[in-house]
Parts: C-alpha cells; sequence; structure tokens
C-alpha cells in the first residue's frame, strides 16, 4: 500500500475494534499491532464486525476484493487500505 | 434449499374473511421493501422464505419482485408441508432442540451484555467445551443437515447427500470428523464437521469444512483448525490445504482461516470464486483458544 492511512481513520478503526472485542484498551492500539493472533486476536466473530463496520462507515468491501485479507495485517495496513480505496464521504449530515 | 421461514398472510387463509381491508389499490412495491429484499438476496436467506397468499395478484406480485420466494397459495400449503423444501426427512436431535438451544443463546447473550470483562473473560466464564471425534453412522443425518443448512462457514456451498457422507464415514480414505459444543448455559450438540483426505505428496486436504454460524465466536472453528494441523502434522504431513468456494456469505470462514495462517494460492485471479487456502506445518502451528477445553473422543485414527 502506497498511501498512509488518514489519521481520523486510524482512530475510527480503535474505536470500532474496541467496541467489537468490548476491550477499551484498544483505543490507543499502535498501527504496527498485528490484527490476528496475539495482537488483537481477530476472530471470525469480530473480524466480520469490523469488516461489516468498515463497508458500512468508509464504504469499502475488504472481503471482496483482497482474497487473502492481507489488509488485516495490522491496524496501519487496514487504515492505508482503507483511505486508498474509499470513495469521497460525503459531508457529514448530507 | 430448506424454507425456514413462511410469511403468512392472515385473510381467508388463517381467517375466514379479510383481517384488514384497504380502501386504495395495492400500491407498487415500497422501496424500503425492495431493498430489505435486496438485503436478504445477499445474504443468501431469501431461498430459505416461503409465502403464502390467499390473493393470486398479490402473489403474482411477489413472484415477480422477488422470484426466489417460494410462492404458494393457501391450498398449496397443505400439500407443500409433505414436500422436501419444507419438512426434511430426519428430525436429528439439534433440529428438535432448536427451540430451547435459541432460548439458551438468549440467556448467553444476555450475561454477556451484562458481563464486566471482556469477551475473551466471557467466554472463559462460559466455560467452552468443544469435542471433537470420527463421525459414526449416526451422525450422517445430521451431517447432512449442516450441509444443507451452514453458509457462513462452509467450503463447499453444495448439499451433500447423506448417501454420499455415508460412503465417506465408511471408507478408509476420507476422514470425517465432528464437532460438539457445550458450555454452561447449555448443549449445542453436533455443531460443526469436515472431511479429510492424505494425498501421496504430503498435503492432507479438507475437502469440506462446515459449522454452523450458532458457534460462531465461541472458539469452535478455530479449535477445528488447531486440531487439524496438529493431527496432519503428526500424521506426517507438510501441508494442509483447504479449497474453498469463496463467496460473500463464507467471509467468516476466510477469516478463520487467515487467522489460523492460511493463504490462498498466489495468482488466483481477483473474481475468481474457487481458492485453495493451504498453510506449511512447519513451525508454529495454529493454537486452539485459551478459554476453549478441547478434547478427541474415542479413536480418531489419520485416514
Amino acid at each position: 500500500m502506497s498511501s498512509d492511512g488518514a489519521p481520523e481513520v486510524v482512530a475510527e478503526l480503535r474505536e470500532i475494534l474496541a467496541r467489537a472485542t468490548g476491550r477499551a484498551e484498544l483505543l490507543g492500539l499502535s498501527e504496527q499491532t498485528p490484527l490476528f493472533g496475539a495482537g488483537v486476536g481477530l476472530d471470525s466473530l469480530t473480524g466480520t464486525l469490523l469488516l461489516r463496520e468498515v463497508h458500512r462507515r468508509f464504504s469499502v468491501d475488504v472481503a471482496a476484493e483482497d482474497l487473502n485479507l492481507d489488509a488485516l495485517a495490522t491496524l496501519g495496513t487496514l487504515a492505508a487500505y482503507i483511505t486508498g480505496h474509499a470513495p469521497a464521504r460525503p459531508a457529514p449530515g448530507g | 434449499m430448506i424454507v425456514k421461514c413462511v410469511v403468512w398472510d392472515l385473510d381467508n387463509t388463517l381467517l375466514s374473511g379479510v383481517y384488514l381491508e384497504s380502501e386504495a389499490q395495492p400500491p407498487p412495491p415500497d422501496p424500503a421493501l425492495v431493498a430489505a429484499a435486496a438485503q436478504l438476496r445477499d445474504r443468501g436467506i431469501i431461498h430459505a422464505i416461503a409465502f403464502v397468499d390467499d390473493d393470486p395478484y398479490e402473489r403474482a406480485e411477489v413472484s415477480f419482485a422477488v422470484p426466489e420466494v417460494l410462492v404458494l397459495s393457501p391450498e398449496d400449503m397443505a400439500d407443500a408441508v409433505g414436500w422436501p423444501e419444507l419438512s426434511p426427512a430426519v428430525v436429528t436431535a439439534e433440529a428438535r432442540r432448536r427451540g430451547e438451544m435459541y432460548a439458551e443463546r438468549r440467556r448467553r447473550e444476555q450475561e454477556a451484555r451484562a458481563f464486566a470483562g471482556s469477551r475473551d473473560e466471557f467466554l472463559r466464564y462460559c466455560g467452552t467445551r468443544v469435542t471433537i471425534a470420527r463421525a459414526a453412522e449416526t451422525d450422517v443425518p445430521r451431517l447432512h443437515e449442516l450441509s444443507v443448512r451452514t453458509h457462513q462457514f462452509n467450503t463447499g456451498g453444495e448439499p451433500v447427500a447423506e448417501r454420499e457422507l455415508r460412503r465417506m464415514v465408511g471408507s478408509a480414505e476420507d476422514q470425517v470428523t465432528t464437532v460438539r459444543l457445550s458450555d454452561r448455559f447449555g448443549d449445542d450438540g453436533l455443531v460443526g464437521g469436515c472431511v479429510t483426505r492424505a494425498g501421496q505428496d504430503g498435503t492432507w486436504t479438507v475437502t469440506l469444512l462446515m459449522m454452523s454460524c450458532r458457534a460462531m465466536g465461541r472458539g469452535v472453528i478455530e479449535a477445528l483448525l488447531a486440531w487439524l494441523a496438529g493431527t496432519a502434522a503428526r500424521g506426517g504431513a507438510t501441508r494442509l490445504a483447504v479449497p474453498c468456494l469463496v463467496s460473500p456469505r463464507n467471509v467468516p470462514l476466510r477469516l478463520a482461516l487467515t487467522a489460523a495462517g492460511f493463504r490462498a494460492d498466489p495468482g488466483v485471479p481477483a473474481g475468481q470464486r474457487r481458492a485453495v487456502f493451504s498453510r506449511s506445518l512447519s513451525g508454529p502451528l495454529p493454537e486452539v483458544p485459551g478459554w476453549v477445553t478441547s478434547s478427541v473422543a474415542g479413536r480418531v485414527t489419520e485416514p
């Protein structure tokens, strides 16, 4: 991924992850922490919640475009993927 | 596809006469309903709905707007209860207990919402038990049911006939494995199964993998994948492969495979629906989640 994740995307992802896992400490998650395995421990349920929320909020369907879900490697890779693939967001309330 | 939901118009069917009379002509389909139908279609639920109405105009309208729905008149319905879509050949123990399981799930979800700790801590508190065993003949009806009913965790996407499952259970080449789940809230019974085959090239192939979405988020698919990798490695395999029909519906399965270190073959063109996910069996293998007590019942032999 050439572009980095926009800071507001990173912040929103932290919030989604904290809610999906019930772990408030993920609000301080570093961009380099792996989402699978020891880091966040994303599983099929929390991963599905995350992908649905990403699709809803950013209009990016990661699962449809990324067979191996490489975008889910870390918070940083996911934010970069979203920033690179998201259509322009409508103004709030618009 | 088995019908899971019957939408029954009351007028002149269950009630004699018309329950609510509208003065207006039937309006064109509500855009919200069309959008809801599109969502049901995306999630693959639409095939599981039957619509019963005494009014031929409304039947035609629903058939036209949502062709996947099974549309019946009340007279058809009397006959249709004998059709395979509406009556599975065998009612499994899991199907019979479905109502109780929903009640158990509601209690589990209520306690989860009230629970102070993290999701992991809650799952630990649940005392989740996963039991893996070699399939017996008596498991065949439930395995068939899983092949029909599961979509989010299903590598095949096609029902597997009982005859075929029975053949595999009895075959020396295929190993059919069952997964059962229980916790402090109740017993979900047989929630998953898989079929594995050992190849000559050191690769074990999971030719079918399916799990009820009821077991989702409870560590079951993770426990099964960890057990498969461990068993294959002990059986001398160097690689574990899971061919998969990729669809928008089985994204949870792909998440579980990715989390367990499986990767799709490089060079699968975007949009290709069949992919083989595989992983090496050297180095650290996927682990059973800490909250799961996983046990192997009886003799589970390598194929």
